[in-house]
């Protein structure tokens, strides 16, 4: 057990638990922010409590994933709030009383599985994978559980920063290019997310993603 | 180096449109586009195994079965750059007469012809890309990009339900890719031989790799993977994206994305060791049958030809997804798939370029509301028929051949399944094309107009069909000289 490495993991599950429990966008906003942080940043603390010395290339990946996740992402999303006039999630489709006790049942969930797999003897720490897993579940859920298509997007970088936590936790090597084309594909992602909600927002006055239903099957006649 | 050329050109190509913007005419661009789409069929050709080295570091490589999908997207592109340059000319001469009879007409696009030039080509260049790739991550990170650079495209035209169609695909497909993420670190997880997820060191030490985290990877990457390709319980957002785009855009995601999803799970399928085939055989043969299942159930009776045709994706996606699963147990099948695969691709590129033309003459997607086609638009209306009948593989069609290879191999009952399932969709198929094609056509002016528009738009559609016709012939000859040898 190594102590900040289990406090940055443990706070990033906070975040996500956070999430499901709140209206405000502008919060949730902020919390995917800091989740984006400390994800940048757990490389970082794994490079200096095992007193290795810090490679150029870590802490390269580790500065460009800080500045896009933690402030580039945020700021575009919030600009798509502003923009579509947006600031609460006024009628989840469940509750948020009833949110928070799903959210925790999630992470009860993911715990449990995590417990079940065999892992290599390089996981940066045990929390890594369950963390991760409790990460991915809210995300969904989120997706699921809410209307705002803007909420939608926060619920997807959700679940897109706790798969990026699965990868840096495990200690995963596949190359600084790979991961740079993977924040690449995020980050136009988020940037094409929310000019559709801009124009979502311009065609139809709204952005209740619930009330996009008018693609489906019709009885025949 | 072609094989950084198909990737560079429509890439550099989309730069100029994107940047020369409206300082040069619409023919203009629109004549760059089909010469890229030329010269990317000409490096397509030329990175063929035939002609050059394959291989490049351990990057990208080609070899004899994503060689031939590279060359096929290649050619279906530039029919469609063709037929875009047509259709595009289409939609300005009836936005202009529109203007000219009432003064609140609104442009129904949403953004400008050169970025919506250019995001194809982007597209293109993705799944070149893709295609390409000896690195499993690089894959992903290709078949991501193609997401981004496509969802715009499904919008092209401003309404409501090209809106919502792009955001159920946008978000569901993103969701789709993401899972595969997790696959691969999975993947990364299982395997001992710590080769950043490079295919070729896979491919050898694939008995290396550990199972349960083999099999989770490999569950996750056909959720994943799968979403995009459209099997049955990930399909939804196929039908809705294909009915509420234009027939161009629905053709290449179709013909050519589909396949490029499609060799993600067959490159995961080659470094799976053998102790794990036996259920990655089952669960895709399950999902398999689902997504025959399901097209068949929404087919029947479907009242919209583009979402009737998206099913048809769906259901031969299903196929190709059980022909992959006989082919782990027999090597010979691998050809069928890539047989099956470039038989729907061309059927698929006509047909959805026929149902653009329909659309711009009749203005509806509504089965029912489509009559006379016979006497409206001949053309359109004979290669309509005619490409509906191949697809649901009547035998001149290489489609028939490889579902028939494909009935041999599964033997009595799941054979006699598959049978009954493909004869409901041919049902369903054809009593939606005979209704539109029989009958008297409306005879508004405007309308005979648009159709006098749309049957100048025959051609493309035609070398298409005429090519599916053609390798079927010759896929037939060749099944009766190998049995008349046995």
């Amino acid at each position: 057990m190594n102590g900040l490495i289990e406090i940055l993991l443990l706070s990033f599950l906070l975040c996500g638990f956070l999430l499901a429990n709140s209206s405000r966008l502008m919060y949730c906003i902020k919390l995917v922010a800091v989740q984006g942080f400390l994800l940048g940043f757990l490389p970082l603390a794994v490079a200096k409590v095992e007193g290795g010395s810090l490679d150029w290339e870590v802490l390269l990946l580790a500065m460009i994933n800080i500045a896009v996740k933690g402030a580039v992402l945020p700021y575009m999303l919030q600009k798509a709030m502003l923009k579509a006039g947006v600031r609460r999630e006024m009628e989840p489709l469940l509750g948020y009383a009833a949110s928070g006790l799903v959210a925790l049942s999630l992470i009860a969930l993911s715990f449990w599985f995590a417990q079940q797999l065999e892992y290599s003897e390089q996981v940066v720490s045990r929390l890594a994978a369950p963390v991760a897993f409790s990460g991915i579940l809210i995300g969904l859920f989120l997706i699921v559980a809410r209307r705002k298509a803007l909420t939608q997007v926060i619920g997807f970088l959700c679940f897109e920063n706790s798969i990026a936590l699965f990868g840096a936790g495990m200690m995963l090597q596949y190359g600084a290019l790979i991961e740079l084309g993977i924040l690449l594909d995020v980050f136009v992602m988020v940037f094409v997310m929310g000019i559709a909600v801009f124009q979502i927002k311009q065609e139809f006055q709204h952005i209740n993603a619930d009330l996009l239903n008018a693609l489906k099957e019709r009885p025949g006649k | 180096m072609p094989l950084l050329l198909n990737i560079l050109i429509p890439a550099v190509f989309a730069g100029i449109i994107f940047f020369l913007g409206k300082r040069i005419s619409a023919q203009q661009s629109r004549h760059l586009f089909v010469l890229c789409a030329l010269l990317n069929f000409v490096s397509a050709l030329l990175s063929q195994p035939l002609f050059a080295l394959t291989q490049l570091g351990s990057w990208l490589f080609l070899d004899k079965f994503s060689a031939p999908i590279l060359l096929l997207s290649a050619s279906l592109f530039v029919w469609v750059s063709i037929y875009a340059g047509g259709w595009l000319q289409a939609l300005d001469d009836m936005s202009r007469r529109g203007a000219e009879r009432d003064s609140g007409f609104r442009d129904p696009r949403l953004f400008p012809e050169h970025v919506f030039l250019s995001c194809t080509l982007l597209f293109l260049a993705a799944m070149n890309l893709a295609i390409s790739s000896a690195n499993l991550g690089l894959f992903w990170v290709a078949i991501e990009a193609t997401t981004l650079v496509s969802a715009p495209l499904l919008c092209f035209q401003r309404s409501k339900a090209a809106l919502e169609a792009m955001w159920k695909y946008l978000l569901i497909c993103s969701l789709g890719i993401a899972l595969a993420l997790l696959g691969l670190f999975f993947l990364a997880i299982a395997e001992p031989t710590q080769s950043g997820l490079n295919l070729f060191a896979l491919m050898e030490h694939s008995e290396a790799l550990n199972l349960q985290w083999g099999k989770a990877a490999f569950i996750l990457i056909l959720a994943g993977y799968g979403t995009k390709m459209g099997l049955a319980p990930f399909h939804t957002w196929l039908p809705d994206a294909y009915s509420a785009t234009p027939g161009l855009v629905s053709a290449l995601l179709s013909g050519a994305l589909l396949n490029c999803a499609f060799l993600g799970i067959f490159r995961f399928t080659q470094i799976m060791p053998a102790a794990l085939l036996p259920s990655c055989r089952q669960m895709l043969l399950a999902l398999g049958f689902l997504s025959l299942l399901t097209a068949a159930f929404f087919v029947v009776r479907q009242q919209n030809y583009k979402r009737l045709l998206g099913y048809s994706s769906i259901e031969h996606m299903g196929i190709l997804a059980i022909i992959l699963a006989c082919s782990l147990s027999n090597a010979d099948m691998q050809r069928v798939l890539l047989w099956h695969i470039i038989g729907h691709s061309l059927l698929k590129v006509a047909l959805f370029l026929l149902a653009g033309n329909i659309f711009l003459a009749y203005g509806t997607r509504s089965v029912t509301a489509v009559k006379g086609m016979f006497e409206s638009m001949r053309w359109n209306a004979f290669l309509f028929l005619l490409c509906l009948l191949m697809l649901c593989g009547s035998p001149p069609s290489p489609l028939f051949v490889s579902e028939l290879l494909l009935v041999f191999e599964l033997g009595p009952w799941l054979g006699a399944a598959l049978l009954f399932l493909l004869f409901m969709v041919a049902a369903g198929m054809l009593h939606a094309g005979m209704r539109m094609c029989m009958g008297t056509s409306p005879r508004q002016e405007s309308m005979r107009k648009a159709a006098l528009l749309a049957e100048r738009l025959f051609p493309m559609p035609a070398v298409a069909a005429f090519l599916a016709l053609s390798f079927g012939v010759s896929l037939i000859f060749l099944l009766i000289r190998t049995y008349t040898i046995f």
